[in-house]
């Protein structure tokens, strides 16, 4: 029998708020935050939109950490913050190694390598920034978690493309149900509104002109979004002993490969890690209430998803409640998990299902209850999140009440 | 009193320095400054442009002798000294 792992504490940050209440509001409201960038230089990019946070919050990070940090490292140390202020988290003396933190990351410090490229590219500076080493490494944003924080248990940072946010908190679970710490800070984070990134997103084809529109026969591709999802997990007994606020269960995860193409998904593979997840987990397919899809609007994904989600759930498939909250707050790409695991521990604490927004037209090989535009009432027991990914890398969260 | 090496460094600090902070002498220790230890060597590395130099200087070798910005004066006052 696995420790119970249970989450105490949650914090976000994207463009639809910059805190998680704000974000769960949002959602369940189905409004989404898609809309033209206006904070980044877009140079010569095709693409406009994104889903950007507009302005950051006050967040009290002192000046020193700031200066050495890409904006992807500021925005997991924000939603840290928000997280461990929730759950009442104390690192001291006696504890503090006992505590760790895992960021998932699927791209990297972008903002530092492109202000060193046009420097001295363009500008014809001689050196690039001094901390453009620390900046860009992708392993930046757990450290300067354990930093702000001060935990010194295990501190790494996860990558796996999208499904990086997911792989960090099962990893992280994992670090507790080995006894090697008593609670962890994850979740995932991303900043890829720069222009490398952009113009290498726009060469592959995959962007939606207008907006996000998952499950949608007119669904054009995805968008991409900035942010970060950060949660305290911890042993229900640690939770319990110290009178924390338990806001939902960690149940399990499912974490498979497909194996095949670095671009295009498999059915088999995302199959493949739900079924894993909920063996993990202990529930049977008819356990679960709602499922917070990949479904990042592309033809292909939406519709393997759902090839995929049918294989596990046979005829119950219908029975479920899906959604895919990236037409509200984009593909965020590492923090996607973490921003979706909001959606989740949300919908099962307050029974609301929130909704697939800017849903045109129905498709026929997407035929499930997607929960087009409008929240949907519902009592959820648990609740699963899927996260699929370029590289085949598959990672699936589920999430059940206390 | 400050020559003029030493105002423009300072000058630069005060520029990365917390706006509220204490005045900035030749005496204040750099540790007090609160600023990254990495965003003090970019500082001096900032003097190659303005005095037509190359600092070779190693940024651990850097820190571990220099404790005031007095200190970083002359370390910078003798780099352009030997170049010269």
């Amino acid at each position: 029998m696995h420790k119970r792992v249970v989450i105490t504490g949650i914090g976000g940050i994207c463009g639809l708020g910059t805190n998680a209440s704000a974000i769960w509001g949002e959602m369940r409201a189905g409004r989404s935050a898609i809309g033209p960038i206006v904070n980044s230089e877009l140079h010569d990019l095709k693409v406009r939109v994104g889903c950007e946070i507009k302005a950051l919050p006050e967040h009290g990070i002192d000046r020193k950490q700031l200066v050495s940090m890409d904006r992807f490292s500021l925005l997991a140390t924000i939603a840290a913050r928000e997280a461990a202020q929730q759950a009442g988290l104390m690192p001291h003396e006696t504890n503090t190694f006992r505590m760790g933190t895992i960021v998932g990351v699927g791209v990297c410090g972008w903002e530092a390598i492109e202000e060193s490229y046009r420097a001295i590219l363009l500008e014809g500076k001689s050196r690039a920034g001094i901390f453009t080493v620390p900046k860009v490494m992708p392993g930046a944003a757990a450290g300067h978690v354990s930093m702000n924080l001060g935990l010194r248990g295990p501190v790494f940072g996860i990558t796996s493309a999208c499904s990086s946010s997911n792989h960090a908190i099962a990893s992280a679970v994992d670090q507790i149900r080995l006894g090697r710490a008593d609670v962890m800070v994850a979740g995932g984070t991303d900043a890829p509104l720069v222009w490398g990134i952009l113009k290498g997103w726009e060469a592959l084809r995959v962007l939606a002109p207008d907006t996000c529109r998952p499950f949608s026969a007119d669904r054009q591709g995805l968008v991409l979004g900035e942010g970060a999802g950060m949660v305290v997990l911890e042993t229900y007994e640690h939770a319990m002993a110290r009178g924390a606020e338990i806001l939902a269960e960690v149940a399990g995860a499912g974490l498979s490969g497909d194996a095949s193409d670095i671009v295009a998904p498999t059915i088999e593979g995302p199959e493949a890690a739900m079924r894993f997840c909920l063996v993990d987990a202990g529930l049977n397919p008819e356990d679960i209430d709602y499922l917070n899809a990949h479904g990042t609007g592309t033809k292909a994904n939406d519709q393997i998803e759902t090839a995929a989600i049918k294989r596990v759930f046979g005829d119950y498939a219908h029975r479920l409640s899906i959604s895919s909250t990236k037409s509200m707050h984009a593909h965020c790409l590492g923090a996607s998990g973490a921003l979706e695991l909001i959606a989740c521990v949300m919908a099962i604490r307050e029974g609301i299902v929130p909704p697939t927004a800017n849903f045109r037209e129905a498709d026929a090989d997407c035929d499930l209850d997607i929960t087009p535009n409008v929240a949907r009432e519902r009592k959820v027991r648990t609740a699963i999140s899927n996260s699929f990914a370029f590289g085949g890398t598959n990672a699936v969260l589920a999430f059940k009440a206390v | 009193m400050a020559d003029q090496l030493a105002t423009d460094i300072i000058s630069k600090i005060k520029a990365h320095a917390e706006p509220s902070g204490e005045e900035i002498t030749t005496n204040t220790e750099l540790t007090a400054l609160g600023i990254h230890s990495l965003e003090l060597t970019e500082i001096i590395f900032d003097l190659e442009e303005e005095y037509g130099i190359e600092i070779e200087m190693n940024t651990v070798d850097a820190w571990s002798n220099l404790k005031n910005v007095g200190d970083m004066v002359e370390a910078v006052r003798a780099l352009i000294a030997k170049k010269a």
